[in-house]
Order: structure tokens, then C-alpha cells, then sequence
């Protein structure tokens, strides 16, 4: 039971919801994504909306990509586009070769896989995940990061639950913990500073670029990288790694474009308790 | 609208792929097959196919509205909305219904003789089979509300909810004022005076109580949905 909840959600955010088990981090969810209703309140605006639960069902008479194909089309796409869209994001989560399996034959891993494709496949303004990444692999928790960072980048807002304090690290614009049946702001975000206590950095990004001589790099980039500018005029750019793939996207389509000198991955760094 | 089609193929592709709609078409089946004797009257007949169409009809609903597990709904919530997706289902049994309504009604006319229950006054076919088709009508969508109001997200319950559709669905039968029974005393009726008429009012009635129990239905979707959430 939730009360007094006052959450505003607006475009290009990466909100998360943290709180201990049991305190209603899924009722909110749930409300968030328009599947109950409050019993009072009201929530305006209703986005395009996709929402990975907490468990999918193996049970629905369906292929992986038969499944996919009815969720796309559900979601409006028609259905070529609903195919097309099923295929690409089993390929990128590494399910591929198992789109034409039952679902009902599928691991418990291949399974979250779908689940997490399904949302993803309709470009939701409004993208909303409880635990998604329980039960993928590395590779594609990384890859459900960088598709969520996507997301948020091409003007989404995505709400997420997750037990590791090291999901999306750095990445949230803000955090609100569901606690005493409310929700209270946590602390926001700022980069490189490391908010919860013990949850250390997340992995980062560096990139060096050339821009047009004296230009600094354009307003509102994806991931909002800090910048520095070195002593040869290039700018080394710091990102957190699930925005990498966003930013770069975003630096070589600029017009100007800029060029990419240098590329290197940092890992995570954990902080110790204080 | 594009949505609500979009549920609708996924329904419907749900209810064919699971057979579970075996079961109520099989019903259907017997009781035509045991009750339908070759060279009866026809408005006779169509009445009795007609009834037999309502507690068929119930038990599809009742298959349509459990058939997706909860977690694979809340998805298709978020998607579109709980009223949609707790619509979906009603509208895709009451799709089956008026499949096998037809196949019945067409049955039904091929085997019986064209007389009243005099067994000499001529019945026009083609009245007599509209009149069948609409008694279907008016027993098909009595019996999606009697089954709409007796399951999710009305009521929970596995055992009330079979028994309170099964014994709704005896009772809009046999209850003066139900829709679907005035619309087969009106085929009955029509029999015995070698005269088809058609049961405009009961189909009316049939509508506005389909149309009710639906919409408290869809309205109750997203309220109960807290309750029964799962934990966290």
C-alpha cells in the first residue's frame, strides 16, 4: 500500500525506484505502467507505454518470435515492421537461433530474453522494468543497459527496480526509494560522485573527439558526458558505459559532425563503505 | 481500435492454440447432435439450438478471460490498457459463439422440415433462419454476461466461479424476463403458430445486459489488480 506519492516523470530520464523487498517498489511500477489503477490519486499522461515483469510466463502457446510479432503489433507497429522488430532484438540479445522454439521450451534465461525484447521492440515512450535483468546473462544485462540508455536517449523515460546498486550506476538522473509505504527523493545524481554509499562508480566511457576549431561539444548529448579539454584543443569526454554507443551516435550525426580520435572503456571502480 | 484488433488476433490465436476451446464446442456438439432429430420443426429446433448456445457460450468466456497468465496481461496492460485487454477476451468468445450459432443454425435448418409444430403450416425459410440467428444472438450474449460477471476480475474464486456460471446460466434459461428465454419462447411461439417472428426486444435486452456486464468488467479490471498483485 502506497501513499502521498508525487512523482514526476518527464522525457530524457533514467529514474530509478530502490527501496527493500516488500515495500511496494511493484505496486508503483505497476501503477506507473497503467496496469492498476490508484484507488486515489490520478495519473496524467499516458506515453506509449512498455513494462517488463518480474516474471514471464513460459507458458503461452507461442514461438519466441510468434510471441514478439503479436506484442509489436499489439503495440500498433504493423506487421512486417512487428517481424522485422522481433528478429533484430532476439539477434541482439543473443537469442537468435532460438526464435522459432516454443516459449514453453525455452530456459529461464532465453525466456527474460523475450520478456525483455518485448517491451523493447515497440520503441515505448515510457519504459518501465521491474528486476529485467534477473536471469540474463552478462552480455545481455549489458546490452538490456545500453538499449535502455538508448531509449533514454532518443527523448524516453524509463523507470527501473533492480537489486544490484550497480545497475545503470551514475546512469540514473534520479533515484526515489519507496519506503513507509511512500516514496522520498534519494539522493540525484551527479557525476562521477559515487550516491550510495559502497555502490562505487559504474563503468565508463572515454572518448576523445576533434571538433570544429574552438567549438565545445553540442548541449544536451546523450548520457550529459563531462567534458575536458586538453592541451592539443581535442576534448576527452567522459560517459557512463551505457551511453557510449548513444554518444557516439549522437557526436558523428552532429552538423557539424565531430571526429572520434580515441575510444577507451573504464572499468567500474568500487568505492569502500564509509 | 488498431489496438483492440491487434487483441483480438492475439486471443484468438491464444483460445486456437491451447484447445482449450474444444471442450465448449464439443458440448455444443452433443447437445445438437442428441437433441436435433432429422424432420422436426424448424423454429422448434433453432429454439432448442439457440438455448443450447447460452451455457456454451458461458464456458467460453470463462475459457477466454483465465487463458492469459497474469504476467503476460500486465504486459499487454502497459501496452495498451486493462479495460482493452479485459475486453478482448469477452469479444473474442463471443466471436466463437457466433461461429458455432452459425454452423448450428445451418445445421439445424438443413435436417428440419419447413412446418410448424401442426405439422402442416408451411414455414418461410429464410424468416426462420433469421429468427434462429438472432435467438442466437440474444443466447450468446446472455451468456457472456452471465459468465463475465461470474469470473475475473468480478470473482477470483475457481469453484464460485464455475458454479455461479453454471447455475446463471440454467437461470437465465428458465427465468421470465431473461432476454434469452423470451427470445426462445418467441421461436416456440412462432412454432406453434406457423408463424416466424423475430425476438427484436430480447435481442435489445441481450445487448444492454452484455454491454453492462462488460463494461463493469473492464471497469474492475485495473481497480482489483492491486489486490491481487503479487508481492514485491
Amino acid at each position: 500500500m502506497l501513499r502521498g506519492v508525487d512523482l514526476e516523470l518527464p522525457a530524457h530520464t533514467l529514474v530509478r525506484i530502490s527501496g527493500t523487498n516488500g515495500t511496494g517498489k511493484s505496486t508503483l511500477l505497476r501503477l506507473i505502467a497503467g496496469i492498476d489503477a490508484p484507488s486515489e490519486g490520478r495519473i496524467d499522461g499516458r506515453p506509449r507505454t512498455a513494462y517488463v515483469p518480474e516474471r514471464f510466463p513460459g507458458v503461452l502457446p507461442f514461438t519466441a518470435v510468434g510471441y514478439l510479432r503479436h506484442i509489436g503489433r499489439i503495440h500498433g507497429l504493423d506487421r512486417r515492421t512487428a517481424g522485422a522488430r522481433a528478429d533484430e532484438w532476439l539477434e541482439r540479445f543473443g537469442a537468435g537461433e532460438h526464435s522459432l522454439t516454443p516459449l514453453a521450451e525455452l530456459s529461464k534465461g532465453t525466456s527474460q530474453k523475450v520478456a525483455v525484447a518485448q517491451a523493447l521492440l515497440a520503441e515505448p515512450e515510457l519504459l518501465v522494468l521491474d528486476e529485467a535483468w534477473t536471469g540474463l546473462d552478462a552480455a545481455a544485462r549489458a546490452e538490456l543497459d545500453r538499449a535502455v540508455a538508448e531509449r533514454v536517449a532518443a527523448g524516453a523515460t524509463a523507470v527501473y527496480v533492480d537489486h544490484d546498486p550497480l545497475r545503470l550506476a551514475d546512469a540514473a538522473d534520479s533515484v526515489h526509494s519507496v519506503s513507509g509505504g511512500t516514496l522520498i527523493p534519494a539522493e540525484p545524481a551527479a557525476p562521477n560522485a559515487p550516491r550510495l554509499s559502497g555502490a562505487g562508480s559504474g563503468p565508463r566511457v572515454q572518448i576523445i573527439v576533434t571538433g570544429p576549431p574552438g567549438a565545445l561539444p553540442p548541449d544536451g548529448l546523450p548520457g550529459t558526458p563531462e567534458h575536458e579539454i586538453r592541451p592539443d584543443g581535442d576534448i576527452l569526454l567522459t560517459v557512463t558505459a551505457p551511453y557510449s554507443d548513444s554518444l557516439l551516435r549522437a557526436l558523428l550525426g552532429a552538423r557539424p559532425p565531430w571526429h572520434i580520435r580515441q575510444v577507451e572503456h573504464r572499468e567500474a571502480t568500487k568505492v569502500s563503505q564509509r | 481500435m488498431k489496438a483492440l484488433f491487434a487483441l483480438l488476433g492475439y486471443q484468438t490465436a491464444l483460445l486456437a492454440r491451447s484447445q482449450r476451446w474444444l471442450p465448449p464446442f464439443l458440448l455444443y456438439g452433443i447437445i445438437l447432435a442428441v437433441g436435433i432429430q432429422p424432420g422436426r420443426p424448424v423454429l422448434d429446433a433453432l429454439g432448442y439450438s439457440a438455448a443450447a448456445l447460452l451455457p456454451v457460450t458461458a464456458w467460453l468466456v470463462r475459457v477466454c478471460v483465465t487463458q492469459e497468465p497474469t504476467s503476460a496481461r500486465d504486459i499487454t496492460s502497459a501496452a495498451t490498457s486493462p479495460q482493452r485487454v479485459q475486453l478482448a477476451p469477452l469479444l473474442t468468445a463471443l466471436m466463437g459463439a457466433g461461429v458455432l450459432g452459425c454452423l448450428g443454425t445451418t445445421v439445424v435448418v438443413l435436417v428440419s422440415k419447413a412446418m410448424g409444430a401442426d405439422n402442416h403450416t408451411v414455414v418461410p425459410i429464410p424468416e426462420a433462419v433469421f429468427a434462429g440467428l438472432l435467438a442466437a444472438a440474444v443466447c450468446a450474449l446472455t451468456g457472456a454476461a452471465v459468465a463475465a460477471l461470474c469470473t475475473r476480475p468480478l470473482l477470483y474464486s475457481r469453484g464460485w466461479s464455475l458454479a455461479l456460471t453454471a447455475l446463471g446460466s440454467l437461470l437465465a434459461l428458465v427465468t421470465t424476463g431473461s432476454p434469452a428465454k423470451y427470445a426462445v419462447t418467441v421461436l416456440v411461439t412462432g412454432s406453434r403458430t406457423g408463424d416466424p417472428r423475430l425476438p427484436l426486444l430480447a435481442f435489445a435486452g441481450a445487448l444492454l445486459f452484455a454491454g453492462v456486464a462488460g463494461a463493469a468488467a473492464c471497469a474492475m479490471g485495473p481497480l482489483r489488480g492491486t489486490d491481487v498483485a503479487t508481492e514485491n
